[in-house]
């Protein structure tokens, strides 16, 4: 069972030197915050702000080579939460097949926002991360409570 | 167009990256096939590192974005024949990643450092056209890098670099 999220937010975490993408479904009541790297956070806001920089930027450039050829980004989906990192899979269409190409959740959602594709993740994965003390997390970020990261 | 029969665009191979500890820069550098001309092109971090990790041969535990880039590219079957570092204007270098997808060559405007990223990784020639080279190459990194002036901004990838 999968549930839609969306980017509702993008914050910096200093006792990790981090950025922390929050993603919520629609009601607002389940949340993933993945740990990113500030290259992939500026790509993140880039595209939530539609900013349009001078020169292709390394998802820029990964969404125009998928253009070139046509194929089309039909989702970015987390798919999983093991030993603190998250999995995604990036969902293609191109030519008349279905591909589901391994990735990390920074890069599916940098690419996913500028394809305007939805991002979605599993039941699972939700649950999973329920299951660590996300509300003390919510209340103190301290820096014993190793948030969950990509690599 | 092939490449053979453009004698317009020299073979370059990354020699190396340097870090500049004191800003948040890193600088590859290009050489021509005799080490007689000296490319060096200012880049991110991000890239930089990305271009590390390739020249040494290192697989991440996961996939990074020029990785995933790979990937997209060899799921779909395609194949990247080669780059080129096109033009450089006003400080900003241009560059051009060839590639063949159902037997036509394609190509993708992108910045030198993606260009270079994704190439070490398909194992493909990188060019630089001889304009560019005659341009903006030296010959002897050292005495180039000498020259530079800390305040002032070398050949930068982006003219917000």
């Amino acid at each position: 069972m999968i549930t839609q999220m969306n980017v509702r937010g993008l914050l910096f975490d200093p006792y990790n030197n981090a950025y922390i993408v929050i993603l919520r479904d629609e009601e607002n009541s389940d949340m993933l915050p993945i740990w990113v790297g500030k290259s992939e956070a500026s790509a993140i806001s880039f595209a939530l702000e539609s900013i349009s920089p001078p020169r292709p930027m390394t998802h820029d450039l990964m969404k125009s080579i998928l253009d070139n050829v046509d194929a089309k980004v039909l989702s970015a989906v987390v798919t999983d939460l093991k030993d603190n990192t998250y999995f995604a899979k990036i969902h293609l269409w191109y030519g008349d097949s279905e591909y589901s190409i391994d990735s990390r959740p920074s890069d599916a959602i940098a690419l996913a926002l500028r394809a305007e594709a939805p991002i979605f993740t599993t039941e699972e994965v939700l649950r999973k991360q329920n299951s660590e003390e996300l509300e003390r997390w919510l209340e103190n970020l301290k820096p014993e409570d190793f948030g969950k990261f990509e690599t | 167009m092939s490449v053979e029969q453009n004698t317009d665009l020299i073979p370059l191979k990354v020699h190396g990256v340097l870090v500049d500890p004191n800003t948040d820069t890193q600088i590859v550098v290009l050489r021509d096939e005799t080490n007689a001309d000296v490319l060096p092109i200012w880049v991110g971090t991000a890239e930089g590192t990305s271009i590390r990790l390739a020249l040494e041969d290192v697989v991440p535990p996961r996939p990074m974005s020029h990785d995933l880039i790979t990937s997209f590219i060899d799921h779909l079957g395609m194949t990247v024949s080669h780059i080129v570092v096109t033009d450089v204007k006003n400080n900003t270098y241009f560059a051009t990643i060839h590639f063949t997808s159902n037997g036509l060559e394609r190509t993708v405007d992108a910045r030198p450092s993606d260009a270079i990223a994704v190439a070490l990784r398909a194992k493909c020639p990188i060019y630089v056209t001889s304009d560019v080279l005659k341009r903006r190459g030296g010959d002897n990194l050292d005495a180039w890098l000498a020259k530079l002036d800390p305040q002032q901004f070398g050949q930068s990838e982006t003219s917000e670099a």
